[in-house]
């Protein structure tokens, strides 16, 4: 309160102070929070589709891993919810990377997808990759 | 009547956060929302670039073969799964530097694709590198 003013005006402002709230300490954390998640917000598109993924006791968390393909037990290459010809896939891919140029390819694959069409989709997406693919695995146990 | 005057000076000069407030709290509320906190865990396979995968050039590394019914072929003979980290080790010992390869043929299952790039590098692996298919 002396900060604010003199001896009597700061009396005067005392009582009506009492009834309002100080809201600086609670803006500094919403603001805290509200910069926390401007940050860590990915705009992750994901895959939407249903994966068996296979068991590995080597899982390590995909390092900026946030451009995701999936592959279905059919063959079928999905992204961004939708399926996608193999021929999309460079150009999504491409577009995904000129987004967020740190990003790191993910291909969530079924345990019974045909590796030819992994593949083909690696093969689509490889001038793209600047580390090695990282494809999903259930941690084992 | 001062004390009104002056209490309407000192209102003047604060600002009124309530507006801001408003704004930071649907931002925020916007950010928790759209945040997804998915993190995704796997397995580092490697594409070789297509001047590497030269099937003729042969380095030394550890090569596993899955035909496309699934069997895992090692050294010319058909190894189970279970018996295949426990063999990549065994020559890894002889050489811990060495290349390790994975090739399938079409119709071999990601899964088992998987499984073996999961007993190499719990064998000790470095990399696993899968070329691209051969057609047949």
């Amino acid at each position: 309160m002396s900060r604010r003013g003199g001896g009597g005006r700061a009396a005067s402002q005392g009582g009506g102070g009492e009834g309002e709230i100080d809201l600086t300490p609670m803006l500094d954390v919403v603001f805290i929070m509200l910069i926390f998640f401007i940050v860590t917000s990915s705009f992750v598109k994901e895959p939407g589709v249903p994966i068996v993924k296979a068991e590995a006791v080597t899982t390590d968390p995909c390092e900026r891993g946030t451009i995701i393909f999936a592959v279905n037990a059919l063959g079928d290459i999905y992204y961004d919810k939708k399926q996608i010809p193999v021929e999309r896939a460079y150009r999504l891919a491409e577009a995904a990377k000129k987004e967020a140029p740190k990003a790191n390819f993910v291909v969530q694959a079924d345990t019974d997808a045909p590796t030819s069409a992994l593949s083909e989709l690696l093969a689509a997406i490889k001038p793209l990759m600047d580390a090695p693919l990282c494809a999903s695995t259930e941690e084992a146990g | 009547m001062r004390k009104r005057n002056r209490e309407g000076d000192t209102d003047e000069a604060q600002i009124d956060l309530t507006p801001m407030l408003d704004v930071v709290f649907i931002m925020l509320i916007f950010f928790i929302v759209v945040a997804s906190f998915l993190k995704e865990a796997g397995i580092e396979v490697n594409r070789p670039d297509a001047s590497e995968s030269n099937p003729q050039d042969d380095k030394g590394g550890i090569l596993v073969t899955i035909t496309g019914d699934d069997q895992i072929w090692m050294e010319n003979r058909r190894i189970d799964i279970r018996a295949v980290r426990a063999n990549i080790a065994r020559l890894l010992a002889s050489d811990p530097e060495q290349g390790f390869t994975v090739k399938t043929e079409s119709g071999a299952s990601a899964g088992t694709l998987l499984e073996v790039g999961d007993a190499a590098r719990e064998a000790g692996v470095k990399q696993v590198n899968w070329p691209a298919e051969v057609a047949k």
